[in-house]
């Protein structure tokens, strides 16, 4: 039996996700964060996760673009979309990039969504064309990967810092 | 490969087959190619072909003195590329129900690509025209019908049929029609009574029966806007035979008045699906996909027959590719086409009783995949499939492969809105509406916006209607199918 985190859901043993409310009760990234945990040894030091509830309306996690050194504090939501505005667009990014050459960058135009997670972060790609990479790595898209402190993502070529706090 | 064809290959065998197959296929083939029945250019060479095949694999000395001068069997190509993942490898010995996931993918070998002939199409359009169809959805339906027409090639064969209370054969099947003459029909289509849809799949298949042919697409594609009444049950047993007979049946449900859940049961059990046309202006789209899609067919439908371990039962099959739609289980099991230029995925649920894990090694299912195409002159083997997996005490747990994730994650949300539907139609009101509510939440984690409000919408609806409203409730259905589409068609 697995009871799901999100919704204490009973799920039978071997579910992958929860029937009930299709939180994903697996965690396929598990293996491949060990496999690249030696090229961040040094950030691990600087690991330490954030307290759920308390930090409410407080700036819980800082995009921080290096190319132009912008600083994207999120405070009231607790899941943001990333991409960029364009015409006809029926669904609009939470955070648009555009003036920072998101288009030239090969940034979607809904590229990619970041939420808090039991005070962990998470990022999951929303299938777009050029890819989420996470300290240089990858990631599948529509699968949760967690975020940790100091962890560079890169929408496409568009780089950002991830500043937990 | 050398110049003599692979006798194995040619009767679509493996090479450890027994007599009996030997024999079952031969006649299977010889059936097809003979002189008297065949149409295809060059199928007289292949019956004779298949006959020196039978000869000589049917004696053993000479079959064994032909093994010989076979290269390897795994140098020779195969026409299928599968790939086959499963969620996990170890079962737990444990006093609780397991699932395994399993996905299942077949391409068409890129070289087998090339060869395979373009495949003429011999396909029925079953319009409903009861009054309910009047006005601009017919006016479309027509419009659509004309321009089909002429974009038939020259071999193909066109029948259509509408029906109301009774069905009228408009145009009968036939090849090289005038294309004016066969508009002009469609043009004085006109609508009355009710819809009765057995009557319009009766006479549908007497159509695509009068040219059925193996070398064939046999289709029947049918339109409706509405609800059949007490017809159910011989509606399914008609699809039964036609599946037999190689015809499939794809479902257009225009509008909110038709029944899903009756059309889904009714396509599917033939390999085929329905779609959604919620506006009448997308009729046009859909039925010329529907045409373009038919005519990439490299393999009509491939049928699973299998044995399933005492305990064990296939609690769900999805096909995610082509044409997204949940598969009847039954023996065997029909998974649907393979097209040129896109794969065909299934994704199975296996749920296992605690009771019966008694040995170290559990064989899942076993069974063949067989392969039924019309654009290859040689038979495709059967591909043998066999799950094992092994028991032990304390399970690792494993991570399951990241395609297959992805597929549940979209399958999941899938199944929620399945789940919501069982919830409200057994009165459940209140848990129906959490479940949609959950899902909308999911989707508006993945950026699916309009869909989410689609749902919060329909959550209003049956706070005040103590039930779905038709048009959301298919809606939601069709929108979360929708998910599996991808941006561009892969193999």
């Amino acid at each position: 039996m697995i009871i799901c985190p999100n919704c204490k859901a009973q799920e039978t043993d071997g579910a992958i996700f929860c029937s009930e409310c299709g939180t994903q009760l697996a965690q396929p990234d598990s293996a491949q964060t060990q496999k690249f945990a030696n090229d961040t040894e040094e950030l691990r030091s600087e690991i330490f996760y954030v307290d759920d509830g308390p930090n409410q309306g407080s700036t819980w996690i800082t995009l921080h673009l290096l190319e132009t050194g912008d600083i994207f504090p999120i405070s009231e939501r607790d899941e943001f979309t990333l991409g960029r505005l364009s015409e006809n667009q029926p669904i609009e990014p939470d955070i648009d990039l555009t003036p920072f050459k998101a288009f030239d960058n090969g940034v979607s135009r809904l590229h990619a969504v970041i939420r808090r997670n039991k005070g962990n972060a998470v990022v999951v790609d929303l299938g777009s064309s050029n890819g989420t990479y996470v300290n240089g790595l990858r990631i599948m898209p529509n699968i949760e990967q967690p975020l940790r402190h100091g962890d560079i993502v890169a929408l496409g070529k568009l780089k950002m810092q991830i500043v937990m706090s | 490969m050398s110049n003599r064809p692979d006798f194995y290959a040619l009767l679509g065998l493996p090479r450890s087959a027994t007599p009996e197959d030997i024999r079952r296929s031969y006649l299977k083939a010889a059936k097809r190619l003979h002189p008297d029945t065949n149409v295809g250019p060059g199928e007289t060479e292949l019956f004779l072909d298949v006959q020196l095949a039978y000869q000589t694999l049917s004696d053993p000395a000479q079959r064994s003195a032909y093994n010989s001068t076979l290269p390897p069997e795994e140098e020779t190509s195969s026409v299928i590329d599968q790939q086959i993942l499963i969620s996990r490898t170890e079962l737990s010995r444990t006093q609780e129900s397991q699932l395994v996931y399993l996905l299942v993918k077949l391409s068409p070998n890129k070289k087998f690509i090339e060869t395979a002939s373009s495949v003429p199409l011999n396909v029925c359009i079953a319009l409903d025209c009861s009054t309910s169809m009047n006005g601009v959805k017919l006016d479309i339906v027509k419009a659509t019908a004309i321009q089909l027409i002429h974009k038939l090639k020259p071999q193909d064969i066109f029948s259509v049929v509408s029906f109301s209370d009774r069905a009228e054969v408009v145009i009968p099947a036939s090849r090289q029609n005038s294309a004016l003459k066969m508009g002009n029909r469609i043009q004085h289509l006109q609508t009355s009574g009710g819809t009765e849809i057995l009557q319009g799949l009766q006479a549908s298949l007497e159509e695509v029966r009068r040219f059925k042919n193996p070398n064939y697409i046999n289709h029947i594609i049918l339109l409706t806007d509405g609800h059949t009444y007490g017809d159910e049950k011989p509606s399914y047993e008609l699809a039964q035979a036609a599946k037999e007979e190689n015809i499939g049946i794809s479902g257009l449900g225009i509008g909110s008045g038709w029944n899903d859940v009756f059309l889904d049961r009714l396509a599917s059990s033939t390999g085929g699906h329905t779609m959604l046309v919620s506006q009448p202006d997308d009729i046009e789209r859909l039925l010329t996909e529907k045409f373009a899609d038919l005519s990439q067919t490299f393999s009509e439908n491939v049928s699973f027959d299998y044995e399933i371990a005492d305990g064990v039962e296939i609690s769900y099959a999805f096909r995610l590719q082509p044409e997204t739609s949940p598969i009847v289980i039954e023996t065997p099991l029909q998974l649907g086409p393979i097209r040129r230029n896109w794969a065909l995925s299934v994704l199975f649920e296996f749920r296992i009783k605690p009771q019966t894990l008694q040995n170290d090694n559990f064989s899942l299912i076993h069974g063949r995949l067989e392969i039924y195409s019309a654009s290859l002159s040689m038979p495709i083997p059967p591909i043998p499939i066999e799950i094992r997996l092994s028991v032990v005490d304390n399970v690792v747990i494993e991570t399951p492969p990241p395609i297959l994730v992805q597929a549940l994650s979209k399958l999941t949300l899938y199944r929620m809105q399945e789940k919501a539907r069982r919830e409200i139609a057994a009165g459940n009101l209140n848990s129906g509406a959490n479940q949609l509510q959950k899902l909308a939440t999911r989707l508006l984690a993945q950026g699916e916006r309009n869909l989410a409000k689609t749902i919060m919408l329909e959550i209003e609806h049956i706070e005040r209607d103590k039930n779905f409203s038709e048009h959301g409730e298919k809606q939601i259905k069709y929108g979360t199918r929708a998910l599996f589409l991808p941006e561009e068609r892969t193999l």
